[in-house]
């Protein structure tokens, strides 16, 4: 035992040394540089996601970089963001986010991919009153929780296809509707579905079919064939970017006919180039669509930052890019208004925002939530083969009428 | 119980004094530090299990999530109703005293050491009786099926998951919840090396050794295999709930598939470090559960994207060149300092043979 316990008392000995080398972590604000910290999903179920984000976050950091950075205390400073890989896993994601804080000195956060990871994470930033602004998690209840340093700038994911139900109901005669529902077993989407039983309740429509989906999802066809013998008015599917794929292709497949169809994560799955006209008619809750009519001095307009981001990354942007650039407009209107790089200044500052970017108008409630923006519903419309996503409600920015029902398949070529 | 050699003493009390001053002299890597106790506990567990008794079990990672639900449901439930807290709806926001927090979390890591070990108790007795692949097979279906279940009952949080109770916030310091975390899962790694220890030096070793070597002689010689086999699964899930139980606190979020039955991840992490340090040793284990830790907080990060393909690699590298272990591959190549003795004449005679 004598020689191996010295091996192993050198090698505690070895590591020992290495950490404390390690140990001296960075300031938050490093020369010109403001360094923010992020846990990403590069690779596991949500990376399409992840990287969507993470091209959001980088197009504004070059944007605002370019434009002159941040001015605080008359000294302009440069954003740039230390990213690590949370391989979308909560458990993953809550210990990076206490090594980008610890380790890396980090004093700012910008959100995770998904509602399920910013749970994850949000006890974290809270604890050590770090200010996060997320733009990617939207689950209702992280803003019942009390949290005091977390922003987020997109709406609460129960409001996600509410509207759905109720335009089903309006095309319904006023009447309720009969609803089938299949979601994904995690935060976000079982948050929507709450959105949906309280329109249900509301306007006293019935929920014939409520499936939940295993979070690897690639076959939802036990929940199809049920809508198939059932006929409800409507479907609602909603599982992230898979989910909606999945759902398409089935739902083409196996020729299911339902007069409506509600989905989520249409523009992040680029539904309409991946499935084309078996995608037509897909109703869609989408966060930002690039047709509205918002403004700010760094993109301009929606389209215009549709067209930058398709010239940077080679695809248009799903609105999870447009809302995570909206992420660092918000961070930079902050610190120039708090003037400081205090933490606590920052957080007051961010309470207090009101602005317009070109993501929508962006205000704070009480529980962290973006309250001065609604969702938007968009419907995959074709000509020819060429599909694309029109926005139908709310009627101040609809440029199509909603096409309502659905035609048989029989009917479709 | 052998006596402590001198030699072993310095070395326990080194580690020790080491383990009691890490979060001191490494503050900022408290919480890796956390995460390190409790995978070396995970390994050792599975290492009663797998290594010892040749039960290789894909199971044991249901104990865990088992034991990381039951805590913060004991947690929240035995001061507030369990189901408001849970429900993602609910504008409602409970808050817990310092003295109801840490009286939750005591009793939940009582009830989920506790219950664990009942359930392993009851599942053993009804598919201990496979054996080999069977029973692998067998047990990588309990943390799916858990897991699946777990993302189906609404009151701990279904697929919304389950935010476990925040830290008292009259608790003003900031680096209080990591210290209390880690002297917690240091304790249980503590209490956990003792008990294997223990076990070490006790005829159940002996029996769960021949119960690994042949099933079929040990009953012939009269022993009650299927009891102790039960009764080891038992031990195993017992500071395997335990360990769960901590961490659902330090990660203070709970998602059914993604960080309870995470079998995907911790499932086979802890058959891979027990694999790595090699199985059927004391040392093994902590060896193995450390190097993996160093090797992925160091690593992974270097190679965004890759690190599973390098996980990949690192399975086989092992497999292939550590068929026993880091443990079994110093025990062959310098046998002496483990105490075996070696005829020298019978070595070279057997290597003239070959």
């Amino acid at each position: 035992m004598n020689k191996i316990a010295k091996l192993f008392v050198t090698f505690i000995s070895a590591i020992t040394l290495a950490l404390v080398s390690f140990s001296s972590s960075f300031a938050k604000v490093e020369g010109e540089y403001i360094v923010l910290g992020s846990a990403i999903s590069l690779t596991g179920k949500y990376s399409s996601n992840g990287v969507h984000t993470q091209n959001g976050y980088n197009m504004a950091v070059e944007r605002i970089n370019k434009m002159g950075g941040v001015e605080v205390q008359g000294k302009k400073y440069k954003f740039e963001i230390i990213y690590y890989d949370d391989e979308s896993n909560p458990k993953r994601a809550a210990q990076l986010a206490e090594r980008l804080i610890k380790q890396d000195g980090v004093h700012y956060m910008l959100g995770p991919y998904s509602s399920g990871l910013t749970k994850a994470i949000a006890p974290v930033t809270e604890k050590y009153k770090i200010p996060m602004v997320e733009a990617n998690g939207a689950s209702r209840s992280l803003f019942t929780k009390g949290y005091k340093y977390l922003f987020a700038v997109l709406s609460p994911a129960n409001q996600y296809l509410e509207v759905a139900i109720d335009l089903a109901v309006e095309k319904n005669g006023g009447k309720g509707v009969k609803i089938a529902q299949a979601f994904e077993q995690d935060a976000f989407s079982q948050d929507v579905r709450l959105g949906i039983l309280d329109a249900a309740k509301r306007t006293g429509s019935e929920i014939i079919i409520d499936d939940k989906l295993p979070k690897e999802l690639n076959d939802m066809a036990a929940t199809l064939a049920k809508v198939k013998a059932t006929k409800p008015d409507v479907l609602v599917v909603s599982g992230h970017t898979k989910g909606a794929l999945t759902a398409i292709r089935q739902i083409s497949e196996m020729k299911v006919d339902v007069p409506m169809l509600a989905m989520t994560h249409c523009d992040a799955a680029k539904l309409s180039k991946q499935h084309g006209k078996k995608s037509e008619f897909a109703l869609c809750a989408s966060q930002w669509h690039k047709n509205l009519s918002y403004k700010d001095k760094f993109f301009g307009s929606g389209k215009k930052y549709a067209k930058d981001f398709q010239k940077e990354f080679g695809y248009d942007p799903p609105y999870q890019s447009a809302e995570s650039s909206a992420a660092l407009l918000v961070f930079k209107d902050a610190f120039e208004r708090a003037n400081s790089f205090d933490r606590d200044a920052v957080r007051d500052a961010l309470v207090d925002t009101e602005m317009q970017t070109f993501y929508g108008n962006i205000k704070f409630g009480p529980g962290g939530q973006n309250v001065a923006k609604p969702m938007i519903l968009f419907q995959v419309r074709c000509k020819g083969d060429d599909c694309e996503n029109r926005v139908v409600a709310p009627t101040k920015w609809a440029s199509d009428k909603f096409y309502h029902p659905i035609p048989k398949w029989s009917d479709r070529s | 119980m052998s006596k402590i050699k001198q030699k072993d003493l310095i070395l326990y009390s080194g580690l020790i004094i080491l383990g009691l001053a890490a979060p001191y002299l490494f503050s900022a890597f408290k919480v890796q530090l956390t995460y390190l106790c409790v995978l070396i506990v995970l390994a050792m567990t599975w290492n009663l299990q797998g290594g010892e008794m040749g039960y290789n079990t894909f199971g044991n990672i249901l104990f865990y999530g088992l034991g990381m639900y039951l805590t913060a449901s004991v947690q929240v439930g035995m001061f507030f109703p369990l189901a408001e807290w849970t429900e993602s709806g609910g504008e409602k926001t409970f808050v817990h005293t310092t003295a109801q927090y840490f009286q939750g979390i005591g009793v939940g890591l009582l009830v989920s050491a506790v219950i664990p070990a009942i359930v392993a108790g009851a599942i053993g007795y009804a598919i201990l009786g496979l054996r080999g692949h069977y029973f692998a097979i067998c047990t990588l279906g309990l943390g799916i099926a858990a897991g699946e279940i777990a993302g189906g009952i609404e009151i701990i949080g279904a697929g919304q998951g389950f935010t476990t109770p925040p830290f008292p916030a009259e608790i003003v310091d900031t680096e209080a919840r990591g210290k209390f975390f880690y002297f917690l899962s240091f304790a249980l790694l503590i209490s956990t090396f003792v008990f294997v220890k223990y076990i070490y030096g006790s005829r159940f070793k002996l029996i769960l050794n021949a119960i690994r070597d042949n099933e079929d002689k040990a009953e012939a010689m009269g022993i009650q295999t299927m009891k102790y086999k039960i009764t080891g699964w038992m031990c195993s899930a017992f500071f395997c709930g335990l360990a769960g139980g901590i961490m659902g606190g330090l990660i203070g979020y709970i998602d059914s598939t993604d960080v309870a039955f995470d079998g995907r991840e911790m499932g086979v992490f802890m058959v891979l470090m027990a694999i790595l340090g090699g199985k059927g040793t004391l040392w093994g284990p902590v060896i193995g559960a450390t190097l993996f830790h160093f090797f992925k907080e160091g690593l992974w990060t270097l190679i965004l994207g890759w690190q599973y393909v390098a996980l990949g690699v690192l399975i086989v590298v092992i497999v292939i060149y550590f068929p026993e272990g880091l443990m079994g591959w110093l025990r062959e190549k310098y046998p002496e300092r483990f105490g075996e003795v070696i005829d020298e004449k019978d070595r070279k005679a057997q290597v003239e043979l070959k």
